[in-house]
């Protein structure tokens, strides 16, 4: 029997759970904790045993589970406006109250946030270290903001900062072949993903699957079993039957709706088919360069909210036209002000959502379907 | 050149701009902070606005550039450093001798460092007459107060007390906010019977901070850099605790009675702020009033909730 990406799968989530309140029944980690954005450079971390937790994941899978609208309303209670990332707001809502599917994560030792994907994240770790009363980190990445040389000098220091501060905080030291093996798993990672997002364009592959399996990308990118994951699950993709080439293929612009059985409207988008997305792409990151510390740079420093506009367009247009769509959904994400302006000058015609990822009382469903019927008319 | 420019974090020293302090226009962009697309359209329908400069500190004015792109002005999106060490002032003194390369690539004009430390003392002057006049809020109306600091940031950068008009007494409080566009706010709050004599205002109590000891004035980008940075922390320098420390002492050495919390709708740093703030002010029994306000021009309209304020403290 061949070996299947689910089993393997299963096991990764046991991983990533196993000190979640709910699993945990008390037990203290065994290891250091930190709790990070989802573009901290993680590889430094687990070269040096020291486990990592992704709020923002976390809030995603609270609102799969759809129990995000009482922590919601928690958070403001909290005096948390609701005009804040929703993602916040949900785990906000979830340490203030205790629940959540699998319970609470452990308690972070240490609070790592990066400024390579948006503003907020900084903003919002600021308020849990009020709340743990834990030394928070922030690793400014100037992105394309400034010349490479004067950028690269000074992300560097800061991730050798970093490793001085963890190797402090989990008593090892930081052997640089380890750390280069994580950045390779990364690659590893990065190179086996692309290959199952390329079954999106010509395969009969429901965009959800992508949609849920990236997480894999995002919190595990540089463990062992991530590439090996992928590679099975392209492998499988690859044998689905040809997709149905008479509906419309369109481009999925922004995030996922987490609090979607299906990670996006279905229910309006009938004779259309997701042939290709951004937001599976935002972690395939490019970690070019000669040593450690310039793979760092690049991975890092180069995200793709933190180019500039003119390098977002060229990226996006050409993920579109890779994807052979010919018309997008572009979601204006009431979370997110740094996603919506990367759709610009695409060349497609595009139906504009108000959405949120996290919140399914935003979303004013009937009005969605009237735009995407507008949609339909424009391309036919 | 006549370049339009956002926050106290864009220096004044480079060259002359022009500081945006408020903009009727037609941009209105959903969950977006109004002020940020008040900037966007002057930088888009004034057409005496050559170019624009701001930083990128937050999520609305890190996205300011990817609005502007196809006006064919000239636009600089300061990385402000996020955190505070000698390596991050060093990156930004780095960042502001590129500030001054497009600039005179764009212009084709040339800045001498002569040019910037001219600039220089006479910026830090300013800054001290706010700096006197700010120690001394209860002898003013804060709302003339605001409105002659918000004329000295442009050149040619004078500041007078001479100009700033007597106050009526009041109940006094703190003000903390972002940059206090509609100035018209600070008129609400006099008429409320309330009267500011303390503030954290990026324009205001902010600016006023004394710079760093120990800084080396022997290059100049490496002084402006530091004197930036170690202002008073604004919340997109996301250290709160210092923040909530000082302004409690301060709070308390002013004897004010309570804090109005004014920012615009959609600002998430001080959203986020907010929401530790309040907390820390109800531990120590400090009421606190929130007034958000739409965009650069909405500065009426808060009587009502501003006078019951005054009635409970």
């Amino acid at each position: 029997m061949p070996d299947s990406y689910l089993v393997h799968v299963a096991g990764a989530m046991r991983s990533y759970y196993k000190d979640f309140s709910k699993y945990a029944k008390g037990r203290e980690p065994s290891q250091k904790v930190a709790w990070v954005t989802s573009f901290t450079p993680i590889e430094i971390l687990d070269a040096l045993d020291i486990e990592y937790i992704y709020p923002e994941s976390y809030s995603a899978v609270i609102a799969a589970s759809g129990l995000e609208q009482p922590l919601l309303e928690e958070s403001t209670r909290q005096h948390l406006s609701c005009d804040c990332c929703s993602y916040s707001c949900c785990f906000e809502g979830c340490v203030e109250t205790g629940k959540g599917p699998r319970g609470v994560p452990p308690k972070p030792d240490v609070l790592i946030a990066t400024n390579n994907q948006c503003n907020t994240l900084p903003g919002w770790w600021s308020i849990l270290a009020k709340r743990y009363n834990v030394p928070l980190i922030i690793l400014d990445y100037p992105g394309e903001f400034t010349e490479d040389p004067i950028a690269r000098a000074y992300v560097e220091k800061q991730h050798k900062d970093l490793v001085l501060k963890m190797e402090e905080l989990s008593g090892n030291k930081l052997d640089e072949n380890e750390l280069a093996k994580r950045i390779e798993n990364s690659i590893a990672s990065v190179a086996a993903w692309k290959r199952v997002c390329a079954c999106l364009k010509d395969r009969e592959v429901p965009p959800t699957l992508l949609f849920d399996n990236i997480n894999f990308l995002i919190t595990a990118r540089c463990k062992e079993e991530t590439a090996l994951i992928y590679n099975l699950m392209a492998d499988e993709m690859e044998t689905y039957p040809e997709c149905d080439k008479s509906l419309t293929p369109l481009f999925w612009i922004g995030y996922p709706l987490w609090y979607h059985k299906d990670r996006y409207l279905t229910e309006v988008m009938d004779g259309f088919r997701v042939c290709g997305s951004n937001y599976i792409t935002w972690w395939n990151l490019d970690y070019e360069g000669d040593t450690v510390w310039d793979k760092l740079f690049s991975a890092y420093n180069a995200t793709f909210l933190n180019l500039s506009q003119k390098t977002k367009t060229d990226r996006l247009s050409s993920l579109i036209s890779a994807s052979g769509a010919k018309c997008a959904v572009t979601c204006r994400n009431k979370s997110c002000k740094c996603d919506y302006v990367s759709a610009k000058n695409v060349g497609i015609p595009q139906a504009e959502l108000e959405v949120d990822m996290i919140d399914r009382e935003y979303l004013d469903v009937e009005r969605a379907g009237k735009l995407m019927a507008i949609l339909k008319e424009t391309i036919s | 050149m006549k370049i339009l420019s956002m926050s106290g974090f864009v220096p004044e020293q480079i060259c002359d701009t022009v500081r945006f302090t408020g903009f009727d226009g037609n941009e209105k962009l959903s969950h977006y902070c109004g002020y940020a697309a008040d900037f966007i359209a002057q930088v888009k329908e004034d057409s005496s606005i050559d170019g624009a400069v701001f930083p990128k500190s937050c999520d609305s004015s890190r996205s300011i550039g990817s609005y502007l792109e196809e006006t064919g002005k000239f636009l600089y999106s300061m990385p402000v450093p996020a955190v505070m060490t000698d390596e991050s002032v060093a990156y930004f003194a780095e960042v502001l001798k590129d500030y001054k390369q497009k600039l005179e690539q764009h212009f084709n004009v040339s800045i001498s460092e002569d040019d910037i430390r001219a600039r220089d003392e006479i910026i830090s002057g300013r800054n001290a007459k706010i700096a006197f006049a700010n120690g001394h809020l209860k002898d003013f109306s804060y709302a003339s107060y605001i409105r002659e600091v918000h004329s000295s940031l442009n050149a040619p950068y004078d500041f007078s007390e001479s100009r700033i008009s007597a106050g009526r007494e009041g109940k006094p409080v703190f003000l903390i906010g972002s940059f206090l566009a509609a100035a018209g706010l600070a008129e609400c709050i006099e008429k409320a019977g309330l009267k500011v004599v303390s503030d954290n205002l990026p324009e205001s109590g902010r600016l006023c901070m004394p710079a760093k000891a120990g800084i080396s004035k022997d290059d100049i980008y490496t002084k402006i850099a530091s004197e930036i940075m170690s202002r008073r922390t604004s919340p997109t320098q996301d250290r709160f605790d210092e923040i909530i420390s000082v302004d409690l002492d301060e709070i308390e050495y002013t004897g004010c009675k309570g804090v109005i919390f004014a920012t615009q709708k959609y600002c998430e740093p001080y959203d986020y702020l907010f929401s530790v703030y309040k907390k820390a002010l109800d531990e120590k029994g400090i009421p606190v009033l929130q007034v958000q306000m739409a965009d650069s021009t909405d500065g009426s309209g808060k009587d009502a909730a501003l006078e019951a304020f005054a009635d409970i403290i």
